[in-house]
């Protein structure tokens, strides 16, 4: 049975670390400035410079938040393997599934707070420069959350079983497909080949379809956003996290750590 | 599990793969023992004979190829029990961003200690392992020896039954050596079980109730140190010093070969014969600069069990 507690005191921990690193700060500090540059962007222009001022923050959201996803989640557990660290821990009523479970949702939690201070900034910039603040806005930073969960999942996945290296590359080379599938989808389902139509089908069914994900578009414009859509790639998410962390405990509780 | 057993390994077996899976190294071999409540059971070997792969595999750090191993009548695969475990690995790592408390306060979390008793034991287990000063210092300050104290502490901060510890005087000064001493001496007056992994003699001489000797993956020797301790074949070093030529010749003709080491002299004799060493070179106005007794008996079973071992079985973990 999963204990809920152990899983909450390495979550806990887990978010401590990062808050006590100074590269996360670094990391969030860059993000913030590139949401703030959205500002001099805007001034190179006559028109639609409060589009031009939202597209580039949330770019800056999306694309730090899954670079910081990636840097820290690629050593996440091989980090407490290469230490030792686990050695004391492992030997505490704590399972490895539990254990792995915690540093997850740490990683997790941790990224979504960051999340909330780039999304802070951004709707700062934004009073600043007179830009609208739409409820679609908020749906685009709500599930660009889910996407980076998706990511932090991937990369304890790889984490659990591989060098920090081979992870970076495994969930960047993911992250890059997951918003590409769409069109492989879309170039399958023009082919005449009966063969490339199964194939780019069956790839679209793997790989993670991470633009369901992606609501800038809607966010920029403010158009219409249903619920259905909303719901449909929450369940989504939660079903490929779901997933992979399965897989990841199966690969890690046959490790051994020697 | 026999009444009384605490830990109870039966055909233990590991055996790592290497080289896609080619390669294959039996680190332990089928080991079978025993740890009795309330004794301070020490696990002996040369390095590479496979006491840390043991202890590992009690730990469940790592999965077994064969055997079984209990600790108080759990498989070690289960989890809970472990609140009544504590483990001491060797050169422990910990989280170098947290300070003293906070690492004992989040073991103390992990292993289930109430909340409201949690701050308690760790200024308990601060006091204890001497800490309470640094208890507000990140880890990454720490020496060695305060890590390896630390490291104490997080395996009792839960109170735990029994204690597993590897290697734990590794790496410490004498006087840190001999706090690690008395604390397992406390430990087992407190009646805690102790499994002790070292490759240090006199420490198992010192301390432990039993022992077993384990080379290249294979236990040689399973039995009570006391044994050992009652034996007729215990030995001392005595060096002197100002040794005339004539007293020379009378030890030498008396007690075996005498050999020069500088401006002393060394004899190597039954511990039953100190007195008597002792008096005839008094006698002789010689001084006495030394007089070191020998675990000989351990010493020589130990010696030639890693001998047998040579000759035959596993080679060591990879």
């Amino acid at each position: 049975m999963i204990s809920p507690v152990g899983i909450a005191v390495i979550s806990a921990n887990t978010v401590r670390e990062a808050v006590r690193s100074r590269v996360l700060y670094t990391l969030l500090f860059f993000a913030v400035l590139l949401i703030g540059t959205g500002v001099l962007l805007s001034t190179l222009t006559y028109v639609e410079r409060e589009r031009i001022l939202q597209s580039v923050g949330l770019a800056a959201i999306r694309l730090f938040g899954a670079a910081i996803a990636i840097f820290v989640g690629i050593g996440l557990i091989h980090r407490e393997v290469e230490r030792r660290t686990i050695y004391t821990i492992l030997s505490k009523p704590i399972s490895r599934c539990e254990f792995l479970l915690g540093k997850y949702l740490g990683l997790v939690a941790t990224i979504w707070i960051q999340l909330v201070i780039m999304g802070l900034a951004f709707v700062a910039v934004s009073w600043l420069a007179g830009a609208p603040l739409t409820h679609q806005i908020g749906l685009a930073l709500g599930l660009a959350a889910v996407e980076l969960a998706v990511i932090v999942a991937f990369a304890t996945l790889f984490s659990a079983f591989t060098t920090p290296m081979l992870a970076a590359l495994f969930t960047t080379g993911l992250y890059v497909l997951g918003h590409l599938s769409r069109d492989l989808r879309d170039l399958g389902a023009r082919s005449d080949d009966g063969g490339v139509r199964l194939v780019a089908t069956a790839l679209y069914r793997v790989l993670p379809d991470l633009e369901s994900f992606n609501l800038t578009t809607q966010a920029l414009h403010a158009l219409p956003v249903s619920g259905h859509e909303v719901g449909l790639a929450l369940l989504y998410g939660a079903g490929y996290c779901g997933a992979l962390l399965a897989l990841a405990v199966v690969v890690f509780d046959r490790r051994d750590f020697k | 599990m026999n009444a009384g057993e605490i830990v109870r390994v039966e055909g233990l077996a590991k055996e790592f793969r290497s080289g896609l899976g080619l390669r294959r190294k039996r680190a332990v071999d089928g080991i079978s023992f025993s740890v009795r409540e309330g004794e301070i059971f020490g696990f002996v070997g040369p390095n590479g004979a496979g006491k840390t792969t043991t202890l590992k595999l009690l730990m469940g750090l790592i999965r077994p190829t064969a055997g079984s191993a209990t600790i108080l009548g759990h498989d070690v695969g289960e989890t809970a029990f472990r609140r009544h475990v504590g483990f001491l690995p060797e050169n422990p790592y910990f989280y170098e961003y947290l300070t003293g408390r906070e690492i004992l306060g989040f073991y103390a979390r992990l292993s289930g200690v109430p909340g409201r008793r949690i701050r308690e034991r760790v200024e308990t287990l601060l006091a204890w392992v001497g800490l309470e000063h640094a208890g507000d210092a990140r880890l990454r300050t720490y020496s060695k020896g305060m890590l390896q104290r630390v490291g104490i502490a997080q395996a009792l901060v839960h109170d735990p039954s029994v204690v597993f510890l590897d290697e734990p005087m590794s790496g410490l000064d004498p006087i840190g050596r001999k706090e690690i001493r008395d604390l397992v001496l406390r430990l087992h007056g407190e009646g805690k079980t102790v499994f002790m992994n070292t490759h240090i003699l006199s420490d198992v001489e010192m301390l432990c109730d039993r022992v077993a000797i384990i080379v290249k993956g294979a236990i040689r020797y399973e039995g009570p140190i006391a044994e050992f301790l009652h034996s007729d074949e215990r030995k001392a070093d005595v060096v002197l010093a100002r040794v005339s030529l004539e007293l020379a010749a009378g030890l030498d003709a008396r007690w075996g070969p005498l050999t020069g080491r500088g401006e002393h002299v060394e004899l190597h004799v039954d511990e039953k014969a100190i007195h008597d060493v002792l008096a005839q070179a008094l006698d002789g106005r010689a001084e006495v600069v030394s007089v070191t007794p020998r675990g000989a008996s351990l010493e020589s079973i130990f010696l030639s069990a890693v001998r047998e071992g040579g000759d035959a079985g596993p080679g060591g973990p990879p």
